[in-house]
């Protein structure tokens, strides 16, 4: 393989190695799934409800079947011959892997044709005929509490998560999960406040889109079952097909190599179980290809409603905030019960705050599901505290970053959680994106149709805990080192940072060392890639082995009489005669936690706070509504950058990626759970054109004194801030307050044109 | 995407015949075509490509002509084009992307009659006037008469555009102006092209309606007046007035509304600046 040009620099940490695999990429030879193909291999082409909620009555499979070509025509009777209960999920087990009963969303797969050739596969698909008798649906997520339609007929809690417990069995709910937290008298404080304000916050249903879309493939024996799939988080779908199945886990393979993007869309379980055991039916190997406008009945991003309350004194100090917030779940729990709960606990922002009252609730409805979307909740979060304290701010007369100075949740005080501030540096955050924002300077703030305005908004994340990552590595003969980890590299460059990691420890070039891609039967047990905790959960774990190893290496050098730097290739040579051996370590990395109590109290909320602001600069154009972003500035606690310039296409990535969700992207549907825009001429995300001329990233001097030399996560950070920011400033520019996402010209129109009627 | 026969004619009258069946389509860049296709909207047994028909030639002779078959980036690039209908060129540059311009043609972009398209509007409010071969020969309409409604045109199945011709600009101005309201690159939600030429004001308005139509009542009160800020405004509220408009995903009826008014007097000046 050719390198990016070697190099024998130290340190390997803090340096901005070219990601190792650029190479491969850039001329093809990075393997994907989507390139895979098996002999025999039979593609399948899924079936999909056009009810969003209804009883299954009769699947007419039979013109389907008799199309030529066509293997074999799949339904979820059919499962249910092999697996009793083939229902999965990471908190509830209740999605089917085809419809079972019930079909719960437009969209949901409930039959697949199989046949060699895709194409024939496809034509085929059309002649299947379903009869649904129909339900009463519901949408919208604060309807769901109280809706008498019901998505599911009892709850049902994966058992794994102690917090879930309470819920099993529960029916006549579409509540899968009521997360609450107390602290200290929010109504007494409230009572007592100088002022009260309250808002109420809107965001909408988005999708991950990316380039690479969902892809699975399964091959299978009597006894054993190898699955190739575009997944986050190949630890995870072992455990559950081994479950699903009722075999021991080694004999169920999953590999894993490159992914064209995850942002989310690709974690836990997808297209696995299906493909599986498809397999497992026509003793074929089995393909699933999403096309890119499948994806939109996948996996989505949850729309949300938040209703926050903020008790506020003379002097602008926040003594209370009350919220409450319903997440839109979908048909399929997913990990939305977890995003309820590990964000939902931030959602009084990063201020010191007395007494708080959180309640956050996730809900199901008859729209696809909603998961883990590249900030799991905290940009929805984000977007209606820092929205609504640049209001309270305003109404107050207080200088919007002033303001926030004077409400910080500074370093070792206690979060809502109880949970000490550490390692979280949100001063110097919210000082350097006031500082490249160049806040108090006099502003142009242009005249006639284009008016001009700036905003800011700073958010904070707890990392998922609890969770373990291990990891193995091994030294070769020669001096090389290749990597074991199942973190999956998904676009992130987690292959560079672990090999620098390695690197680092080993003292060789970064270029020196291999990481092998996640395969159950060879790498170790790692969570998933998720929540930007990678890098300092699998990080930690790689330094540990890498540590491992090299006490073994150093211990070789003192044995056989060598100097403490003797080159490592040395050290072999001289053990056995020969170039020969190899010197194995072992990482296993779990940081402390404390589960949260009754109230939602812990001492221990989180391995590490992610730390994220942004400013922008925008135009208004108050004929049309049109806003254009002319500068962006994203100023990150990434503790110390293990690559700087890694971390700064994270930064401006996550920020570019929000700027969708926050100007146009959408998914419309009609009164009867339709999507109408299930296309990406009509869902349109960034170009070249929506990019800001001007983008800053900064990542501020700081160390993550637990993280693998001083670093931790990044992916998500960028994406906080945007939205909330986008609004101040549009308030800033033309004095209308938008709480709904996302900002369309339209929308801004309206509201200026409203606002215009008023005076 | 369904198994198709593709045939390759070298002669206008190959292509014409091989177009009288049932579910053949021409394909001439096939960037609309395949998505179409790859969608299940269509799903034809026979492509007749024009691509042997040599059919790509622009050429001044006084008027501008342009092959059906000529790239909308070679249109881009033409020096010829640029010197007599520069409103042309800039807006090919804004029109999608390299990738397709570099593919698409200036026939399919015409034959294609999705609304939201940036040269009908513009070249029918440049007075064009396009060749159509078909079985019993050659006949000429006007690009304004090419559609009925929305992805639908004109032309018989078996009749083919070979050449569509602008006239001599002279001391005319033209401009075009297009506004998105998703993301830069999205088809536009209001497309205008505006041609002052002399006293007469000629308004093609694309993109919020079904097919390409003349705003005749604005053109009206802008005869003589363009430059009066006034019979701007009165132009602008006609034209939101005859302009039939729906809403959809770009937005709702009343917005559209809006955007007529504004960016029908944002044309009319561009059209006027003096750098035309």
């Amino acid at each position: 393989m050719k390198r990016a040009g070697q190099s024998t620099e130290t340190p390997q940490v803090g340096r901005s190695v070219p990601r190792l695999e650029s190479w491969l990429k850039v001329t093809g030879r990075a393997e994907y799934v989507h390139n895979l193909r098996l002999p025999g291999m039979l593609y399948g082409k899924i079936f999909r409800s056009t009810l969003a909620h209804g009883r299954i009555k009769r699947i007419d499979v039979a013109a389907a079947q008799a199309v030529g070509g066509v293997h074999r025509v799949v339904t979820g009777e059919d499962i249910r011959k092999l697996i009793p209960e083939p229902y999965y999920g990471p908190a509830f087990h209740d999605q089917p892997v085809l419809a079972l009963d019930k079909v719960r969303y437009v969209g949901e797969p409930v039959a697949v044709v199989l046949a060699a050739d895709p194409h024939v596969a496809e034509e085929a698909a059309h002649l299947i005929v379903a009869e649904y008798e129909e339900l009463p649906a519901v949408y919208d997520e604060v309807e769901a509490v109280s809706s008498k339609a019901i998505v599911h007929d009892a709850l049902r809690p994966a058992g794994t998560f102690p917090d879930l417990k309470h819920l099993k069995g529960r029916t006549n709910t579409n509540v899968a999960l009521d997360f609450r937290l107390r602290r200290g008298d929010p109504d007494g404080a409230m009572g007592n406040a100088a002022r009260v304000f309250e808002h109420r916050f809107r965001t909408q249903q988005v999708m991950h889109t990316p380039l690479e879309p969902l892809v699975s493939v399964a091959e299978s024996t009597e006894s054993s079952i190898t699955i190739h799939t575009a997944s986050q988080s190949p630890s995870f779908v072992r455990i559950e097909i081994a479950r699903l199945l009722g075999w021991p886990e080694n004999r169920v393979r999953v590999r894993v190599p490159f992914l064209g993007g995850g942002f989310g869309a690709k974690l836990y379980i997808k297209l696995e179980a299906l493909v599986s055991v498809l397999s497992l039916i026509t003793k074929r190997p089995v393909k699933i290809s999403l096309t890119m406008e499948e994806q939109f009945f996948t996996i989505t991003k949850h729309a949300s409603t938040f209703r926050i309350k903020s008790a506020v004194t003379k002097d602008g100090r926040i003594v209370a905030r009350d919220c409450e917030v319903w997440w839109n779940g979908g048909a399929y729990a997913d990990i939305g019960p977890r995003v309820t709960q590990k964000s939902g606990f931030t959602a009084p922002g990063p201020y010191d705050i007395d007494n708080v009252r959180i309640d956050s609730y996730a809900l199901y409805t008859n729209l696809p599901p909603a998961g883990a979307l590249r900030g799991f909740g905290i940009p929805q979060l984000v977007w209606a505290y820092e929205s609504h304290t640049d209001m309270v701010a305003r109404e107050l007369g207080i200088d919007p970053i002033e303001f926030r100075r004077r409400n910080l949740l500074r370093e070792g005080r206690p979060q809502a959680t109880g949970t000490r501030m550490k390692d979280a540096a949100l001063e110097k955050v919210l000082e350097r994106v006031a500082a490249l924002m160049n806040w108090n300077d006099a502003f142009d703030r242009g005249g006639g149709t284009v008016r001009r305005g700036r905003g800011i908004a700073l958010g904070f994340k707890a990392c998922i805990a609890n969770t373990t990552s291990l990891a193995a590595l091994n030294v070769n003969a020669d001096g090389s080192c290749t990597v074991y980890t199942s973190c999956v590299d998904m676009g992130q460059a987690s292959d560079t940072a672990m090999a620098q990691i390695a690197a680092e420890v080993l003292r060789i070039p970064t270029e020196a060392v291999t990481v092998v891609h996640s395969d159950t039967d060879v790498t170790p047990f790692d969570m998933a890639t998720l929540g930007s905790r990678s890098l300092f959960h699998s990080g930690n774990a790689v330094k540990l082995a890498a540590e491992d190893a090299l006490g073994k290496i150093n211990q070789l050098r003192q044995e056989l009489h060598l100097p403490a730097d003797a080159a490592i290739a040395d050290v072999f040579k001289k053990k056995y005669g020969m170039r020969a051996g190899s010197v194995m370590g072992a990482g296993n990395f779990i940081p402390p936690y404390t589960p949260p109590d009754e109230n939602g109290q812990t001492d221990n909320a989180t391995p590490f706070w992610m730390v994220g602001a942004t400013g922008v600069e925008v135009e208004v154009d108050t004929e049309t509504g049109r806003v254009r972003l002319t500068r962006l500035v994203n100023v990150a606690d990434v503790g110390a950058p293990i690559n700087p310039k890694i971390v700064e296409t994270q930064l401006s990535g996550a920020s570019i990626m929000q700027l969708g969700f926050s100007l146009f992207e959408k998914m419309q549907f009609d009164a009867d759970g339709q999507l109408r825009n299930a296309s990406f001429a009509e869902y349109k995300i960034p170009g070249f054109h929506d990019i800001p001329a001007e983008i800053v990233n900064e990542a501020v001097v700081a160390q993550q004194s637990t993280g693998p030399f001083g670093g931790k996560g990044v992916g998500e950070t960028g994406t906080f801030g945007v939205s909330p920011a986008i609004a101040n400033a549009i308030h800033d520019a033309v004095g209308v307050r938008l709480t709904s996402l996302p900002m369309t010209p339209e929308a801004v129109f309206n509201a200026i044109s409203s606002n215009a009627g008023r005076e | 995407m369904s198994p198709f026969e593709l045939a390759e004619p070298s002669t206008l009258a190959q292509a014409v015949s091989l177009l009288d069946v049932e579910n053949a389509r021409p394909l001439s860049g096939g960037t609309a075509l395949m998505l179409m296709m790859k969608a299940g909207v269509l799903r034809p047994a026979r492509l007749v490509s024009l691509r042997k028909l040599a059919l790509d030639e622009i050429r001044v002779d006084g008027d501008l002509r342009i092959g059906a078959m000529a790239t909308l980036r070679a249109l881009e690039r033409s020096a010829e084009a640029r010197a007599g209908w520069p409103a042309i060129t800039r807006t090919l540059r804004t029109l999608s992307n390299v990738r397709v311009r570099n593919v698409a043609t200036v026939g399919g972009a015409l034959a294609h009659a999705d609304p939201h398209m940036d040269l009908p509007p513009l070249l029918a409010a440049l007075d064009s006037r396009v060749a159509i071969a078909g079985p019993r020969g050659e006949r000429t309409v006007p690009v304004e008469s090419l559609y009925a409604g929305y992805l639908e045109n004109t032309l018989a199945r078996d009749e083919l555009i070979t050449q569509v011709t602008i006239p001599r600009m002279g001391k005319a101005r033209a401009a075009y102006l297009k506004c998105t309201t998703r993301s830069a690159d999205d088809w536009p939600a209001v497309g205008i092209a505006v041609v002052v030429d002399g006293e007469d004001v000629r308004i093609v308005l694309g993109a919020a309606t079904d097919k390409p139509v003349r705003l005749t009542a604005a053109e009206r009160l802008l005869k003589g007046r363009a430059a009066d800020p006034k019979a701007l405004d009165e132009a602008a509220e006609a034209a939101a007035e005859e302009a039939s408009i729906e809403g959809d995903l770009h937005g709702s009826a009343a917005y559209k509304k809006q955007l007529v008014r504004v960016y029908l007097k944002r044309t009319v000046h561009e059209a006027r600046r003096p750098i035309h």
